[in-house]
């Protein structure tokens, strides 16, 4: 830790920077809603592309306001400099609001200061109008490969008194003061803003325009462009028409960025808070503020992560009394020095940091004491590859696993583990973080972890192994077994059935079941009856916990959802004559939705294409077939589209709706009979309005086997009843 | 359903207003502001009652009855050739001012506002006496401000006929239906607990009849109001109490209460003298357990939930519109702009200086911002970001008067939702004891079966509907006055309001600067 003196030097020397800010008190100007944040960290350099899906899918949660991204850990060739210039320099991104107003920053703030090791203009579109929904030209960016002046800095040291301090931290200083200076002279004192930093830490940038977040890696064309870590934010803005990227997420700190997803209460509290310590935010959102406060804890106070974490988040009541004696004692003295500038109501910070003096890089989420806004972690971990997700949404997670899997066959579509961090607790502290070493010479990060607030390591089984997904192979396993798997088949009922694999599973490999698998899709593709009997066994075999042996989970449900699609998918189309019990219907034939014919009893939904609300939404199409006679649904595909099983209205008993996938929001928020099956995990604003019916989760969080169920008979409407039951 | 838009349709356009009918007092003795005594001289010579044309004396056979002074027009009658003081062969008549007056209502609702309501609701008519009917006495608010009217009727006069004060809901190309109410004004929400079923009752059948709409509230949603359905708004607010699909979708407007003017950072709440065995039933609660509404929506911290909020009803009922009510923070018109983003019809903001006796005074008092300058603030600040023609914006939250409504109007409004002035037409004299179950002297406030029995839904009706008829004679006027044909054109003309603060500070200034002369 800095000692006092050093942190009040530091602090001290930057009373000139607020000397020439307007000292008048400055109100927040950009209010804020909620918004979707959404970033992962790999231990392989993966492309911009893979920030897209996600970002696409939470377009819901912005309103192309203003999006922007951040990546860390980044690859010397895709800039244009060797790995020591990389290494060493700040990345300095200066976003130019007015082309014009380059050579005057240059004049003023870059040249006279820096010593340049690589400059230019980062790539572009050439016509903005050509991407699709991008309503406003993003701005001008140059990107400066920079270190400080010898004697810039020698003069800044012996000015500021910071002779104690290692004379790079002085560097790093240097630098963060420059682009404060920069900022007030050509963004935050002008009515018409011309020029602001978007980053300057090392290993690292951010970019971020008026629009859709995917926007910028598409105009900066950054889809090949690559690195471990890259967060994106959906801006949902409620003020005004014109907006500067400069009011868009990430924020910077030094070497780190942050998006926000919420909303403070304390905003002055905070500023004022700040202001003591010569510190007065330039861009007037909540989300700078934040991000200035991570600074100063981390760069001036120079506390471990852990106490930024609970300075931020402060931990309360029972968790409190829950903590070490030790802790509190520490906890304690955090909390009084620095509650005026805890930030106080709904919020969740998505932070990719690097400390280039450990060289560790960082992709952090922390949560609000009340956990006010949504927040999903994930973590999988294969041979050679690891990935941690954070994520407003699980859809979000899915996205970017689903993209990843398709370009690398070591990622698999579906993590290992799925979590919620408990805000201000004691047992993971609303926080968690992946780490790892980048070792630019390696292919892949070293010691890649996952710990929480404490530092409690979060991992996968080490015993259990993922399906190579490089290789596809379905050899028929021995004669023996495959007379057995297939008279079981033939024979069982699909709880017989699925018995039979439970049992068995365990004992086989990634073969035996891919095969046995395709051969229940293949025997499900007859129909009625025995595409029944199919989706029940897979779909029991995926609500249910058992021992799957050496083989991952993550895996087996691969393999298993693969199958159950194919079923799925196979079942005849709405338009197509058939006397089949199942009829299939989607986005491109929604409108030859009709009663059902005499055999037929069930709508299988993929939802993909539909819109996640609005009178198109699948939710809708349920309530369309409902009244046209439909009483058994099975929706699957679902990437966040929400409201299923609401607007059938009353009485509604002897509809079954089954739903697959990551369904969204207000998920049986006003059922009143039927019955909702979630094969999987359920998102937030669940059953807002129960009446009567049941609403049964099976979730896949790794935790002990549960699934959470509600339901009420209607003969008995008073004696509501929610259970946990294990499986 | 789609035939019975059609018919709803047509039975719009064949819309015309309901006929007043005198309902008077369910009292003997109905409060006036003037009290005649009849002194022991009095021969019973019956000239009084020739002469009063207000119907204050009565013979009946060789006496004269009780006089009915509620009808008395005042010492502004003196000059009258049927003053009947002096008009007395034997100056048998005393004319002084009601004493009660004195213990009756409050500052915001002073006597002669109760009063003067109260003639409007039994006879339709504007009080012709010197009764004040326009503003009350808080020395703040709308009673500071006063209208510009020309000197001079602008020519040439408008015929009453022409003028027109329909406003419409939907506002936004949205596909969802268009709704044109005939009054600039709605009924706020008052749940069945808070008031009685003949009140809802009442106040739907006259919003039916007016061509607008009433409230449950948050509450549930009574079998009684199914004939209202059509002209019914159904509330979604913090407790969900009475909430279900069935009454979404039976409504053709669902209203979200996140807040009320009157106790913003306070749910509703229903003490448990008025959770009576049917309340309970409605809510879904415990007979007697006082029922509190969280402050928020648990499920709303962010205007991206707000928008997922707004979504869900408009997933369950396709055909609604969307009000958003919220209280009038200091950020009131970024609310409301969030509330446009997230697909709101109808942004209805609530002041502070509404509420019945139920709201806590600490909160009535102390919170939020005054209606005067949110309705502005949020009008300016739509019209700014340029969709304030596609959002109806509703004022409400101590809208007492006609002139409260044209008032809110200038300001910047589309239109009202009254509530109080509703109870003040079914003669509440507001003693303010509204939370207490069996508190409500005139059974407007309570659930109490026996209490609540002494209205009946005609009368009541009957009531609302008169005040509505005076009201729109005073709008119509006022247009005229500035020379409007319609309602419309009064939305945000703040030119044709003065405020008496300021009105000095420029009659000053004008003196300073013609003192040279």
């Amino acid at each position: 830790m800095n000692d006092s003196a050093s942190a009040q030097k530091i602090l001290a020397s930057r009373r000139r920077l607020i000397d020439q800010a307007s000292r008048t008190t400055r109100y927040k100007a950009e209010e804020e809603g909620g918004c979707g944040v959404t970033g992962f960290a790999s231990s392989i350099p993966v492309a911009g592309k893979h920030i897209f899906e996600p970002s696409v899918q939470m377009h819901n949660r912005g309103n192309g306001k203003g999006g922007g991204i951040a990546a860390a850990g980044l690859c010397a060739d895709d800039l244009g400099v060797s790995r020591e210039i990389l290494d060493d320099d700040y990345l300095l991104q200066i976003a130019f609001l007015d082309p014009a107003a380059r050579e005057q920053v240059e004049r003023e703030c870059v040249l006279p200061f820096f010593k340049i090791d690589s400059s230019g203009k980062i790539p572009a579109v050439d016509d903005y109008r050509d991407i699709e929904g991008l309503e406003t030209r993003p701005p001008d960016v140059w990107r400066y490969f920079v270190r400080v002046q010898e004697n810039v800095l020698k003069d800044f040291i012996a000015r500021s008194g910071l002779q104690a301090m290692a004379q790079r931290k002085a560097e790093d200083e240097f630098v963060y003061q420059n682009s404060y200076r920069l900022n007030q002279q050509f963004y935050a004192s002008l009515g018409e803003k011309k020029a602001f930093v978007l980053s300057h830490g090392r290993d690292m940038l951010v970019l971020k325009i008026v629009g859709y977040a995917e926007k910028v890696a598409q105009y900066y064309q950054l889809e090949n462009f690559k690195a471990h870590i890259w967060i994106a934010h959906q801006r949902y803005p409620t003020k005004g028409r014109v907006w500067h990227p400069g009011g868009a997420h990430p924020f910077i700190g030094m070497h780190e960025a942050l998006v926000h997803n919420g909303d403070f209460a304390n905003y002055h509290s905070v500023s004022e808070y700040l202001r003591q310590r010569n510190i007065v935010p330039q861009f007037l959102t909540d989300t700078e503020v934040s991000v200035l406060l991570f600074d100063l804890w981390n760069r001036v106070y120079e506390y471990p992560l852990e106490y930024i974490i609970e300075a931020l988040a402060p931990t309360g009541e029972m968790d409190f009394d829950c903590l070490p004696l030790e802790k509190q004692k520490i906890y304690r003295a955090i909390q009084a020095s620095h509650i005026h500038g805890s930030p106080d109501g709904p919020w969740f910070f998505i932070i990719a940091r690097h400390d280039p003096y450990t060289r560790r890089y960082q992709l952090i989420g922390i949560t609000d004491t009340s956990m006010l806004r949504p927040q999903v972690f994930a973590l999988q971990e294969a041979d050679g590859v690891q990935i941690g997700l954070v994520c407003s949404e699980k859809q979000a997670i899915d996205a970017t696993l689903h993209s990843l899997s398709q370009e690398d066959k070591r990622f698999s579509p579906i993590a290992d583990k799925y979590w919620n961090a408990r805000g201000g607790s004691h047992t993971d502290g609303g926080s968690f973080l992946f780490e790892f070493t980048k070792d630019s010479s390696a292919s892949a990060a070293a010691d890649f972890t996952c710990t929480d607030k404490f530092g409690k390591v979060i991992s996968t089984p080490k015993d259990k192994l993922p399906a190579d997904r490089t290789i596809e192979l379905f050899s028929t396993p021995a004669a023996n077994a495959v007379s057995e798997m297939e008279k079981a088949l033939e024979e069982k009922t699909a709880w017989q059935l699925f018995q039979f694999i439970r049992d068995n599973l365990a004992r086989w490999d990634f073969n035996t079941l891919s095969w046995y698998c395709r051969k229940i899709a293949a025997y499900g593709a007859a129909g009625n009856d025995c595409r029944k009997k199919a989706i029940e066994a897979l779909t029991l075999l995926i609500d249910f916990r058992y021992d799957t042996g050496a083989k991952k989970r993550s895996s087996v449900l691969e393999i298993l959802h693969r199958s159950l699609y194919e079923l799925f998918a196979g079942a005849p189309k709405i338009t197509a004559r058939t006397t089949e019990r199942f009829v299939w219907i989607d986005w491109q034939t929604r409108a030859k939705l009709r009663s059902p014919k005499k055999t037929e009893t069930t709508l299988i939904i993929y939802a993909r294409e539909f819109p996640p609300e609005g009178d198109e939404c699948d939710a809708r199409l349920i309530c369309a077939a409902f009244e046209l006679g439909w009483k058994r649904f099975m929706v699957y595909g679902l990437r966040g589209q929400r409201f299923q099983g609401c607007g059938l209205g009353p009485d509604t008993d002897g509809v079954r709706i089954d739903v697959y996938d990551s369904s969204g929001d207000y998920l049986a928020s006003g059922i009143d009979g039927l019955e909702i099956f979630v094969h999987g995990n359920a998102q937030d604003q669940l059953g807002q309005i129960l009446k009567a019916g049941k609403l049964v989760i099976f979730s896949t969080a790794q935790r002990a086997g549960t699934c959470m169920s509600w339901e009420t008979p209607r003969a008995a409407r008073s004696s509501m009843r929610w259970a946990v039951r294990g499986s | 359903m789609k035939a019975k838009n059609k018919k709803k349709s047509a039975a719009a356009e064949r819309w015309s207003a309901p006929g007043v009918k005198r309902s008077p007092s369910r009292f003997r003795n109905p409060i006036g502001k003037y009290k005649i005594r009849r002194g022991p001289e009095c021969i019973a010579c019956g000239k009084c009652a020739e002469l009063c044309p207000e119907g204050v004396h009565v013979k009946a056979g060789a006496k004269m009855e009780k006089p009915r002074d509620f009808y008395c027009l005042g010492f502004c009658c003196r000059n009258n050739p049927f003053y009947c003081i002096d008009k007395c062969p034997v100056q048998a008549l005393r004319l002084v001012e009601n004493p009660l007056c004195e213990t009756l209502g409050d500052y915001r609702w002073p006597s002669d506002l109760l009063i003067s309501t109260w003639y409007m609701a039994e006879t339709g008519e504007v009080p012709r006496s010197d009764i004040e009917y326009c503003i009350g006495r808080s020395n703040g608010g709308f009673d500071k401000m006063r209208f510009n009217f020309p000197e001079k009727m602008p020519e040439p006069v408008i015929p009453d006929d022409e003028i027109s004060t329909t406003i419409e809901l939907n506002r936004r190309n949205d596909g969802r239906p268009r709704i044109t109410i005939q009054l600039p004004v709605y009924g706020g929400g008052m749940s069945f607990g808070s008031v009685s079923l003949s009140t809802m009752l009442s106040r739907a059948r006259a919003a039916k009849l007016w061509g607008t709409f009433g409230c449950t509230g948050e509450g549930g949603y009574p079998e009684q109001l199914a004939p209202y359905d059509d002209h019914m708004i159904t509330q979604v607010a913090t407790g969900l109490f009475g909430v279900r699909e069935d009454t979404i979708q039976r409504v053709r407007i669902v209203e979200f209460k996140y807040a009320q003017g009157a106790k913003p950072g306070l749910g509703g709440h229903l003490l448990g003298d008025k959770v009576t065995a049917s309340v309970a039933k409605m809510r879904e609660a415990v007979v007697g357990n006082a029922l509190f509404s969280p402050f928020p929506f648990h499920s709303v911290y962010s205007v991206e939930d707000h928008k997922k909020h707004v979504d869900w009803i408009k997933e369950i009922n396709p055909k609604a519109l969307v009000a958003v009510k919220v209280s009038t923070p200091t950020d009131v018109d970024m609310v409301a702009v969030g509330s446009y983003y997230a697909g709101a019809n109808i942004i209805h903001l609530d002041g502070s200086y509404g509420g019945t006796g139920a709201a806590p005074d600490i909160a009535k008092k102390n919170i939020a911002m005054p209606i005067e300058y949110a309705i502005p603030k949020v009008h300016q600040f739509l019209q700014d970001e340029g969709i304030r023609d596609q959002i109806t914006l509703i004022a409400s939250g101590g809208i007492r008067t006609a002139h409260d409504i044209a008032k809110a109007i200038a300001l910047g409004a589309d239109g009202v939702v009254v509530g109080t002035a509703d109870m003040v037409a079914l003669e509440c004299v507001r003693c303010h004891n509204c939370e207490s179950g069996r508190g409500c002297a005139r059974g407007i406030a309570s659930t109490d079966p026996r209490l609540s029995e002494m209205i009946t839904i005609e009368w009541g009706a009957q009531r609302v509907i008169n005040l509505y008829a005076a009201w729109r004679k005073q709008l119509v006027q006022i247009l005229k006055s500035f020379g409007m044909r319609s309602i419309k054109e009064l939305v945000g003309r703040t030119d044709c309001l003065y405020h008496l603060d300021y009105q000095r500070e420029k009659d000053e200034g004008r003196r300073a600067v013609g003192g040279g002369n």
